[in-house]
């Protein structure tokens, strides 16, 4: 059996082998522990998956290897396969792949005919083709019927090596800073310096922006801040009452929430927000808010008030920066007027929440107009053009805006 | 004057044990009364079974008991448990559903239980404890500790399986059991005549085992003290069981729902003359204790009731934690890792 | 190690126990004078007396009572019902008295008991005697729940059982009686809430409790050297405390459950770990979760009839090869 380099969260493509627990030789039992990997997020130990006796290291301690590529080889007691496999597809260091993966990735179909392989992906057929950003019809299937096995896809990651989509290594050299000082960047600088270039590039951003009008916020955060912040230890800020203002508006606007897949657009069911975590300014993490709509506003808060916290001490699980289908980064403390973020791949849509701020305001009444000071706030929404187009964002920034000025926020902090 | 006070010196239960029985049921009576009253004010929810009228039976053989003996009685028992000595806020507290219940409102009405008391527990399966007390007169006999299992049930009880299996069990195996049948002459909205094939549903069962046809007065606490002190002391020294019916009457219906409509005219009233501690006020009197003993003892079991009820009261609704505590012996609820 | 059969190790379990705690005491029908009706509890009478070692009239209420009450003032009682079918006789004492009066009282009351019975069949004792039943004890909260399939398991699980301050009922499989297996020495103590994995594989995990562990495993066997298909067996031991994390482990390893059950269809023990299967392991299954059970039907006694209405190793053989690819 091939140990590959794990998949340990979404915007992760490759690790470090930091260090080996058995030598070629050794008896190795199932869930014993068989190496650490580490990436720029996360340092973990992976147990071996199956009983056997190690027949070969491919990937030595302190080498960097793509995600799916073959680490080491087990061979189990009754093997039939051949022990060793060819390694070649696993580089020791990240190397430049085509953008275009298809042409380079896809098998010669073999094997028995695939009988609607599509209508039978076992779940966690989907979920490492979802993981892996894989198209179902290049994996071969060889179970009944032609179905696609587990066994299938975790081969064809292997043969692979790595993940369709990776940006030329190579960065241009920056302007220089100032005379005799470099930075060079970290793990996590050059996988946002990647990631935002490739989203950049690939998708045709647009901005558009609406502003609401935070007055029901803010009495509710007045109404309850003081016994919030006084039995949770921390304060009720305006991001929890934004994300669920998101997430109605998201369960309305479906596309949204969503994925491009060749030429069509995956719906996603679940809606997982994540949340940008600035790290101290050297860096940046996106922890994941799973399934908010079955959150309550205090699950919300809480659980942000958590994400966050363990984003900056570096103590994020893998699976908590997985499965995010939207993001909302939050620059409001610093009091920007309007940012135009950049969408975090594979979504299609991003929401930047900048600095709620007093402004006078005309309020219409029976009466007449009048000017009312309040807490006004704005919403960037920067979307992927080929998913949707500008009217269809709009009404979502509308319903976003109508859930923050008119929900009973009160009511929500109470259940 | 001087031939009464001679009357209760000399007689086989004397003064100490009869103001004990007085203070007792009075106990067993206004604590059961406030129960309705707070029934009433709705601060007592669910179901109640009152033993109004039937005092003189858990009293008389609470005081006969020794502290370390066992009882075992049905639903219809907050006048058993306070007669171990279980508190009373810790009753009124469980029956309103508050945390300084005896059962941390885990239980309710059905279930009072004081195991630091003896009271092993109120049973609302008929029958189901029965058994139960003569394991728990097994397991005295195994240990040789002379403790007693006394065991108190309805009249209706004596048609189900259980009492049968247990009366054979105790007698076979010569446990220490005293089963105390208060046949109050209705099984729940029955006449108990009507569906029971001899006339005694217990006393007329005891032959079947091997046992003495035992009838008491049940109103009458002496009578029924010294019933139980002579058979309990019996079962102590290894004589083996006893099957005890206790003929009474209760004033109120088979649970707080029902206003017992089929009791026939005027059988309540002739039963009311025959109230037990009436009867024992009446008794003492005539024996030479004076009244001004019998009232003060009255005073002062009011102040105890109206200070539980106060207790009662203030204490909170249990803490939600409380649902997923006490399934195992480990405290906690779990079945999986 | 020793060899011993099934039965035998009952006899050593509740001896090893009862040697070292004057508080256990043992009671049932037929189980002092004449050793039990399956020659379970043979030499125990001798062993520990009169006093301790007690037969009771037919009075299932009566033991199973009496056993609660000893459990509650100090003793730690052994109790047996003949055949596990008679536990609907005296359902109240498990289901309503012994498995809740602890939590009624809010743990004044202790319940340190045991209750070993005779379950399951092949046998040819027809319908009313030969049920497999645990899962009605697995259905009620308050009470634990073990089947031991080898004979070293009975020893140790009558003796975890024992020490254990709850309830606890032990499913005995009756056609296992005559099995042999290596038994340890000595003092042995095994531990609830614990499965185990007997065989591991790569192309199902199947997860069978008793009489049914030993078919799967011959199924295994046969599936490996005849069809080239790799079976990790479980055997769950324990249905309470179910040991979730070995299932969920085994499962996500091979991605496929398929329970042997004994019991019949509905709400089989099976069916709560095909539950749990789907709630927590969903994103490993590579297919539908196979449950492989009696039919929902009473057991007919001819040999024939009842050796097709439960699971055979056959029919286990047979079911996986159609279903697991």
């Amino acid at each position: 059996m091939n140990i590959i380099m794990p998949q340990l969260g979404e915007t992760v493509a490759e690790g470090v082998v930091t260090k080996w627990y058995k030598k070629v030789g050794d008896a190795v039992k199932a869930d014993e522990t068989l190496f650490d990997v580490e990436t720029d997020k996360v340092s973990t130990e992976i147990p071996s998956p199956v009983a056997g006796i190690v027949a070969e290291i491919v990937v030595a301690e302190g080498v960097t290897a793509k995600v799916g590529a073959t680490l080491a080889i087990i061979r189990e007691a009754g093997d039939a396969k051949a022990a060793a496999k060819p390694a070649a597809a696993a580089p020791a260091v990240a190397s430049v792949a085509p953008a275009a993966a298809a042409a380079v990735l896809s098998q010669a179909p073999s094997g028995r005919p695939r009988v609607n392989a599509a209508d039978r992906l076992s779940p966690v057929v989907r979920r490492l083709v979802a993981e892996h950003s894989l198209n179902p019809s290049d994996i071969t299937g060889t179970g009944r019927d032609g179905r696609i096995t587990r066994e299938d896809v975790k081969e064809f990651i292997a043969r692979r090596g790595s993940r369709p989509a990776s940006a030329p290594a190579a960065v241009a050299a920056p302007a220089p800073v100032q005379a005799g000082q470099t930075v060079a960047f970290n793990g996590i600088r050059k996988r946002v310096a990647e990631n935002t270039a490739k989203s950049w590039q690939t998708a045709p951003h647009v901005l558009q922006v609406a502003e609401a009008d935070f007055l029901r916020v803010d009495q509710a955060r007045k109404l309850h801040g003081a016994a919030w912040k006084a039995r949770e230890g921390f304060s009720l800020t305006y991001l929890p009452f934004i994300v669920r203002a998101v997430s109605i508006a998201l369960g309305k606007f479906p596309k949204l929430n969503a994925s491009l897949q060749g030429d069509g657009l995956v719906l996603h069911r679940r809606i997982n927000i994540g949340i940008a975590v600035d790290l101290n300014f050297d860096g940046l993490v996106v922890p994941v808010l799973k399934d908010v709509p079955a959150k309550s506003l205090p699950q919300i808060a809480r659980e942000i008030n958590d994400l966050a916290q363990r984003a900056r001490a570096g103590k994020l699980r893998p699976d908590e920066m997985t499965e995010g289908t939207y993001t909302i980064t939050n620059n409001g403390a610093f009091g920007t007027v309007i940012t135009a973020p950049i969408i975090n791949q594979p979504q299609v849509a991003i929401l930047s929440a900048d600095g709620i701020r007093k402004k006078p305001v005309v309020v219409e009444s029976d009466g007449g107009d009048s000017i009312a000071i309040r807490p006004v706030g704005v919403l960037a929404q920067s979307f992927d053009h080929r998913a949707v187009d500008g009217s269809y964002s709009a009404a979502f920034l509308a319903e976003v805006k109508n859930a923050i000025e008119t929900r009973n926020w009160e009511q929500a902090l109470e259940s | 004057m001087k031939s009464k006070k001679t009357a209760v010196a000399e007689d086989d239960i004397g003064r100490d044990i009869r103001l004990e029985l007085f203070r007792m049921q009075l106990e067993l009576r206004l604590c059961e009364k406030r129960a309705f009253d707070l029934f009433l004010q709705n601060m007592i929810k669910g179901t109640s079974h009152l033993s109004l009228g039937q005092e003189a039976i858990a009293a008389a053989f609470g005081v006969a008991m020794r502290p370390d003996d066992y009882t075992f009685c049905t639903y219809r028992g907050h006048a058993h448990t306070l007669a171990r000595g279980a508190s009373m806020s810790g009753v009124l507290g469980e029956l309103m559903g508050r945390e300084c219940g005896l059962l941390g409102g885990k239980g309710g009405s059905m279930h009072l239980t004081d195991v630091s008391k003896g009271a092993m527990g109120s049973y609302a399966i008929i029958g189901a404890h029965l058994p139960v007390a003569a394991g728990a007169a097994w397991s005295a006999q195994y240990r040789g500790t002379e403790q007693v299992s006394v065991c108190f049930f309805g009249d209706g009880t004596t048609n189900i399986g259980a009492f049968h299996e247990a009366l054979n069990f105790a007698v076979i195996w010569k446990l220490p059991v005293i089963f105390v049948c208060e046949n109050n002459l209705y099984m729940e909205y029955t006449p108990i005549h009507t569906v029971t094939a001899v006339e005694h549903p217990a006393a007329d069962r005891a032959s079947a085992y091997n046992l003495e046809k035992i009838v008491v007065d049940g109103n009458d606490a002496d009578a029924v003290y010294r019933t139980a002190t002579k058979y309990i002391d019996r079962a102590r020294k290894g004589g083996g069981p006893a099957l005890i019916e206790c003929m009474t009457y209760r004033h109120s219906g088979h649970s707080r729902a029902d206003p017992a409509k089929y009791r026939p005219e005027g059988e309540l009233e002739k039963w009311l003359e025959r109230d037990p501690i009436k009867i024992y006020r009446e008794r003492l009197l005539g024996l030479g204790i004076v009244d001004a003993t019998l009232k003060d003892i009255e005073d002062e079991v009011n102040q105890q009731v109206n200070e539980a009820t106060e207790i009662a009261k203030a204490s909170p609704p249990p803490s939600l934690d409380g649902i997923h505590q006490h399934v195992w012996a480990d405290g906690g609820a779990s079945w999986r890792n | 190690m020793a060899e011993l059969t099934y039965r035998d190790a009952v006899a050593a379990g509740i001896a090893q126990e009862m040697a070292r705690d004057e508080r256990v005491v043992f009671l049932g029908e037929d189980i002092a004078a004449a050793g039990g009706v399956f020659k379970a509890t043979v030499g125990l009478l001798d062993k520990f007396g009169p006093k301790r070692v007690r037969d009771t009239p037919i009075s299932e209420q009566a033991i199973l009572g009496a056993a609660m009450g000893a459990a509650m003032t100090g003793l730690r009682p052994i109790a047996e019902i003949m055949f596990s079918d008679f536990l609907a006789v005296c359902w109240d004492i498990v289901a309503n008295e012994i498995a809740k009066s602890r939590y009624m009282t809010n743990g004044q009351v202790q319940m340190p008991l045991v209750i070993r019975t005779a379950n399951g069949a092949g046998s040819r004792f027809g319908a009313q005697h030969s049920q497999s039943v645990e899962n009605w004890a697995m259905m009620i909260p308050g009470i634990k729940v073990v089947a031991p399939a080898f004979p070293a398991d009975v020893k140790g699980l009558i003796a975890a059982a024992v020490r254990d301050d709850d309830p606890v009922l032990i499913f005995e499989q009756k056609s296992l009686y005559p099995m042999k297996g290596e038994v340890p020495d000595g003092e042995y103590v095994d531990e609830l809430g614990k499965a185990r994995v007997l065989r591991r594989g790569k192309d199902c995990t199947i997860v069978a409790l008793a009489l049914m562990v030993h078919r799967a495993l011959a199924a295994a066997e046969i599936l490996e050297k005849e069809h080239g298909i790799s079976c990790t067996v479980v055997d769950v031991r324990s249905l309470v405390p179910l040991d979730t994390a070995t299932i969920l482990a085994e499962v996500a390893l091979t991605g496929r459950l398929v329970t042997v059950e004994e019991n019949p269809r509905l709400c089989g023990w099976g069916a709560e770990i095909a539950s749990i299967i789907a709630d927590e392991c969903f994103w490993e299954l590579d297919g539908p979760i196979i449950r492989i059970t009696t039919p929902h039907i009473p057991l007919p006694s001819a040999d024939q009839l009842e050796d097709n209405t439960i699971p055979s190793v056959e029919r286990i053989v047979r079911e996986i090869r159609e279903k697991i690819d």
